[in-house]
This record gives C-alpha cells, sequence and structure tokens, in this order.
C-alpha cells in the first residue's frame, strides 16, 4: 500500500553558541562567537501506511518535536526528503496542511474568550468544509466526544479534559488523512485519558485515519499504538511493533510493600529486593518471568502486608537506559 | 482566483466578527478605554495650544494649521489601531509558539496575522482624530471641494500603509532575535513626536532621515504643508504628496511584507 508519510534520511542541524563563563566569557564570546553545529534530527527514515498508529517516542531533546515539525511544514529539513500523502509539505505547505488534523496538548487553538462552538465555525470555513459535510462530521465528532455538554461554554471555563476534547474535535472537523498528536493527554485524568483514548480508537476504526503521537504516558503507548518508533540523540534506535519493542523498553516494574510488622523472610524466587526502608519493601520483578497478581498473591500468602502499590517504569528513562550506547 | 478570493474574504468576515465577540465578553474593559483614549489626545491638542500661545507659532505653524496636522495624524493612527493591530504583537506570537499554528492552517500566513484580530476598539482612538481634524479644517477654512477629498482619503490610505509597515519590520526582527524586546512603544513614541509637530521645526538630519529612511514625514507633514500652502523645509518635492503619500505608503508595505518573508524562511529554517 502507498504511505502516507514518507521520510528518507532526514536531517535537521542547528547552530549552537557556545559561551564563555562570567562576564569576561560573555564579552569574548559576543566579539568572536563560537558555533557549533548540531544534527538535532540526524538522519531519520521511516515510512508510514495509511490507518496505522504510531507512537513516536523518546526522552526530551531526543528530536520529536522538530520531527513533527518538519512532517506539518512548520520548519525545513537540513536535507533529506519527506512526503507527505504524496507531496512535500516544503514544497507546497498549503496543500499538506489541508489534510493534516494537529493537536499540541500543552497549547490550544481554540478561542479563550468565546463558547466553544464559534472557534468550529472559523476552522469550517478555513478548511472550505461544505455546511453538510460539517454538520455530519460534527454529528460524529459530538457523539463519540460528548461535545453537546459543553459546546455553548467559554473555553475558559472547560476543564482540561473537556478542552482537549474540543481540541480534537477541532483538529478532526475538515476529516484530516492525518492526525498528529503531541502529548495528548498529558495532565488529564483517567476518565479524561480513557474518553481521549476511545475517540482515537474509534477514529481509526471508522475513518482509517492514520495517527502519529507523542507521548510519555506509557499506557497510551500500550493501549494505541500498534506500531512504535523510538528516537534517541535524533536517531531512529527501534521500528517495530509494539510487542516486540514494549518488553525491552519495560523490563522491569517495582512493587512496593508495607508490612504490618517486621518479617524474616522477605524473598520471593521471581523478584529481587533491591531496597528496604523500616517496614517497607521494594520488589522489582520482570513482567515475563511474573506477574504482578502472581507476585503479590505469592507474597500475601506468607508476609503480612498491609498497603502495596506497583509503579510503572518511566518510558523516558527506559528508553534512556536500554539505548545508552547509541 | 475568484473561489480563492471568497475564502480569503468569507475568513477575514469570520475573524471580525469573532474578534468583536471577544471584545464585547469584557465591557469594563471596553469602558475604561472609552473614557482613557479621549483624554489622552485631546490633552496632545491642549499642549500644542498652550506651546503656541504662551510661546510662538512652532516654525512659522499657529495652531489652527497644528490641529490640522496632529487631527490628520491622528486619523490614520486610528486607523492603524483597528485593523493592524496584530503587527504589535508579531513578537509575541514568534516567541510563544502562535506563529507554528498559523503555518498549520492552509492559507497565507501575512493575512491570517493581520486579519485575525480587527480591533474595534481601536475605533474609540479614531473619534477624537475626527474630532480634532474637522476642528482644524473648520478653524483653517478647509476647502471641502471633491478634488481635496479625493486627496485626503489617498493620504490617509498612505498614512496607515506606512505606519502598518513600520510596525511589520520591527515586529519582524522577533524572528531573529527570538526576544520578546518589543520595539512598539519606542515606534509609538516616535511616530507621535513625527506626526504631531511641524518636521520642519527639526534639524536637516531628523528631517532627511524622516522623509528617506523612515518616511514617516509623509503620514501627516507633508500632506499638511501642501494643503495649508507652507514651506516644507528643505525639500521640495515635485508633484503632489496625494500621490506621494499613498505609493510611498505602497512601497514602505510591500518592503515590510518582504522583510516579513525573509523572517519567516528564517523561522522556519531554524526553529525556535
Amino acid at each position: 500500500m502507498e504511505a502516507v508519510i514518507e521520510v528518507i534520511d532526514l536531517v535537521k542541524e542547528y547552530t549552537i553558541a557556545k559561551k564563555g563563563r562570567g562576564l569576561r566569557g560573555s564579552l569574548k564570546s559576543l566579539l568572536f562567537p563560537q558555533k557549533t553545529k548540531v544534527n538535532g534530527v540526524d538522519g531519520i527514515s521511516f515510512s508510514i501506511a495509511p490507518g496505522e498508529i504510531v507512537g513516536y517516542i523518546g526522552p526530551n531533546g531526543a528530536g520529536k518535536s522538530t520531527t513533527i515539525k518538519m512532517l506539518t511544514g512548520i520548519l525545513h529539513p537540513t536535507s533529506g526528503s519527506i512526503k507527505v500523502c504524496g507531496i512535500s509539505p516544503q514544497a507546497d505547505r498549503k496543500a499538506v496542511v489541508g489534510k493534516l488534523g494537529v493537536v499540541f496538548g500543552q497549547r490550544t487553538q481554540l478561542y479563550w474568550d468565546l463558547r466553544l462552538g464559534e472557534s468550529f465555525e472559523l476552522l469550517r470555513r478555513i478548511y472550505q468544509v461544505d455546511k453538510a459535510t460539517y454538520e455530519e462530521n460534527m454529528a460524529v465528532l459530538g457523539d463519540v466526544l460528548k461535545l453537546n455538554d459543553f459546546i455553548d461554554t467559554p473555553v475558559r471555563q472547560l476543564s482540561l479534559g473537556q478542552r482537549m476534547r474540543g481540541d480534537l474535535a477541532a483538529a478532526m472537523l475538515h476529516s484530516p488523512s492525518v492526525l498528529f498528536l503531541d502529548e495528548p493527554t498529558i495532565g488529564l485524568d483517567a476518565d479524561a485519558k480513557h474518553a481521549i483514548r476511545d475517540f482515537i480508537k474509534e477514529m481509526n476504526r471508522k475513518m482509517g485515519l492514520t495517527v502519529i503521537l507523542t507521548t510519555h504516558d506509557l499506557d497510551d503507548v500500550e493501549q494505541l499504538c500498534s506500531r512504535l518508533v523510538v528516537v534517541n540523540h535524533g536517531k531512529v534506535v527501534e521500528d517495530g511493533p509494539i510487542d516486540s519493542i514494549i518488553g525491552k523498553l519495560t523490563p522491569h516494574r517495582l512493587l512496593v510493600v508495607e508490612l504490618e510488622r517486621p518479617c524474616d523472610d522477605l524473598s520471593h524466587p521471581a523478584a529481587t529486593i533491591i531496597k528496604q526502608e523500616g517496614l517497607k519493601v521494594w520488589y522489582q520483578f520482570e513482567k515475563v518471568r511474573v506477574t504482578a497478581a502472581e507476585l503479590i498473591s505469592d507474597l500475601s500468602q506468607k508476609l503480612p502486608i498491609q498497603d502495596l502499590s506497583v509503579k510503572e517504569p518511566d518510558i523516558e528513562d527506559a528508553i534512556r537506559a536500554v539505548y545508552k550506547g547509541y | 482566483m475568484l473561489a480563492s478570493f471568497k475564502h480569503y474574504v468569507s475568513v477575514a468576515s469570520c475573524f471580525a466578527k469573532l474578534a468583536v465577540q471577544r471584545q464585547l465578553e469584557y465591557p469594563l474593559f471596553l469602558v475604561s478605554w472609552l473614557l482613557m483614549i479621549p483624554i489622552q489626545y485631546f490633552s496632545g491638542i491642549w499642549m500644542l495650544k498652550i506651546i503656541v500661545d504662551r510661546f510662538q507659532p512652532l516654525n512659522g505653524w499657529d495652531f489652527p494649521e497644528l490641529t490640522f496636522l496632529y487631527g490628520l495624524g491622528l486619523i490614520s493612527h486610528g486607523i492603524l489601531v483597528v485593523f493592524f493591530i496584530n503587527t504589535w504583537h508579531i513578537d509575541n506570537m514568534v516567541i510563544n509558539g502562535g506563529f507554528d499554528r498559523l503555518l498549520l492552517r492552509p492559507m497565507n500566513v501575512f493575512f491570517q496575522l493581520v486579519a485575525s484580530y480587527v480591533n474595534f476598539i481601536g475605533l474609540i482612538d479614531c473619534i477624537p482624530g475626527i474630532v480634532i481634524f474637522l476642528y482644524g479644517c473648520h478653524i483653517v477654512g478647509f476647502d471641502w471641494s471633491l478634488a481635496n477629498i479625493g486627496k485626503l482619503l489617498l493620504v490617509l490610505l498612505g498614512g496607515v500603509l506606512i505606519r502598518a509597515a513600520l510596525f511589520i519590520a520591527l515586529g519582524t526582527i522577533a524572528f531573529w532575535t527570538k526576544r520578546n524586546a518589543s520595539m512598539v512603544g519606542f515606534a509609538l513614541s516616535m511616530l507621535e513626536r513625527a506626526t504631531m509637530y511641524p518636521l520642519s521645526m527639526y534639524p536637516y538630519i531628523l528631517q532627511a532621515i524622516f522623509t528617506f529612511l523612515i518616511p514617516i514625514g509623509f503620514i501627516s507633514f507633508y500632506p499638511a504643508a501642501e494643503f495649508l500652502g507652507k514651506s516644507n523645509g528643505v525639500l521640495e518635492l515635485p508633484l503632489s504628496f496625494a500621490l506621494w503619500t499613498p505609493t510611498i505608503g505602497i512601497v514602505c508595505f510591500l518592503l515590510a511584507h518582504w522583510v516579513f518573508r525573509m523572517g519567516m524562511k528564517k523561522y522556519e529554517s531554524a526553529g525556535s
């Protein structure tokens, strides 16, 4: 199948000024600037087929947002080629962005002072969506995102979750072929996260929408993405089906147990104790060897457990640790 | 072509409608402007009167002529404030990422920048301008012939374009500096000083700067000098200012637009 997004050898170079120390250093840098070139994105290639949901993940500064900005035509690459729906966003920005929906989790495109519906009307005109299609799209979007509860509320009075639902609708009302989501669930509570994920799945299933998602949230990745592209230091370090990668990224989890009274035998064959502080014990275990449920049931049979919690590894720390050598 | 024009008109009118609605959300803010702006400009004209009464006419310009000059400059300022106020915020948009959103929409970026906020509160700026100008016309005995009205409209158009070009060019600096150091306040006070008083009272070097380098003399001084049949200082220009002002306005605006495009290229290649 023809790829929706085709990226070949993408490079983005930045000039970084090296600054000397103190006033003397500042003056010296002013007169004789020392500039070094750094590749923020360093030869990235991938291709995405229609209908894929791809997680584009990596630590801060790995080149994620720079890549997204190049794919959406905001920035121009230093070298390499990009084709979105067969068109280069640098050659014809307007043609490409008409087929894209972009949501930045941290920044809204909705008018703060006005009722939500007003922003939609403006976007309808900007994207030249005719009235009938608009009504149809709004009916679908309104249904899945439950917009009717707050479409007449000023955006400044919406909860973060409602605002994000509004932003998703705003990005989708011109029926784009590709949706870019930059941290769509950041700062949301569990319910709102569910609503957003359900919506993405629904649009993908119903309309064959291609989704590219950057996130720090491991649950987003596990529940949504069929494929992961992992970047570190501007390079793709992993690209493949989620099942083959997620195990590597999350080799172990932590179980924190609080005991009622001190015990002698704390050990478990499938878990290692990495820390002990008074009545609190930290077990590290590998998901593939033992599930959290098994571990908890084993431990609770021999130990008087008062309280416990399972800690997910942080996705960014995991990537940094796993791909340290790259 | 026609379809594209209709598209832009449809979006511009929607932008304008939303801008009014946004301003109506804050009625108290509106009232405070309604009180403050006229006070600011009427005290400006009062200052001129005091200067001329107590001392002497400014470089041969008496109070009625100064009123005419001041009024002419204020009207073009008022129109600018209504239609081009977003050019005051280019630096902000570059730094906080608002620019990215414009680039993500399938329309001309410069159009979106200018059209996205029509500042109806700015009409309040026009009121004292119009009052002072009409009063000035009355006391200098301005001839309201069709030819003069036509010239006046061309001069206002040119004046607005010159002002807009200045703000666009200054705002565009942010594409390179990446700093939120607004030059708007500086530009506003420079414009006020150069359009409120007769340019001929400044030293030659300043007259030359405000004629050739930053041609704000064409906003109000040269047109007013010709309307009133006064000497315009060192510079004797052929042809009427009614042609010069709009021509210079269009040239400046196109130059500013070019600078803006260069800035955008810089932005696209460097990022923020």
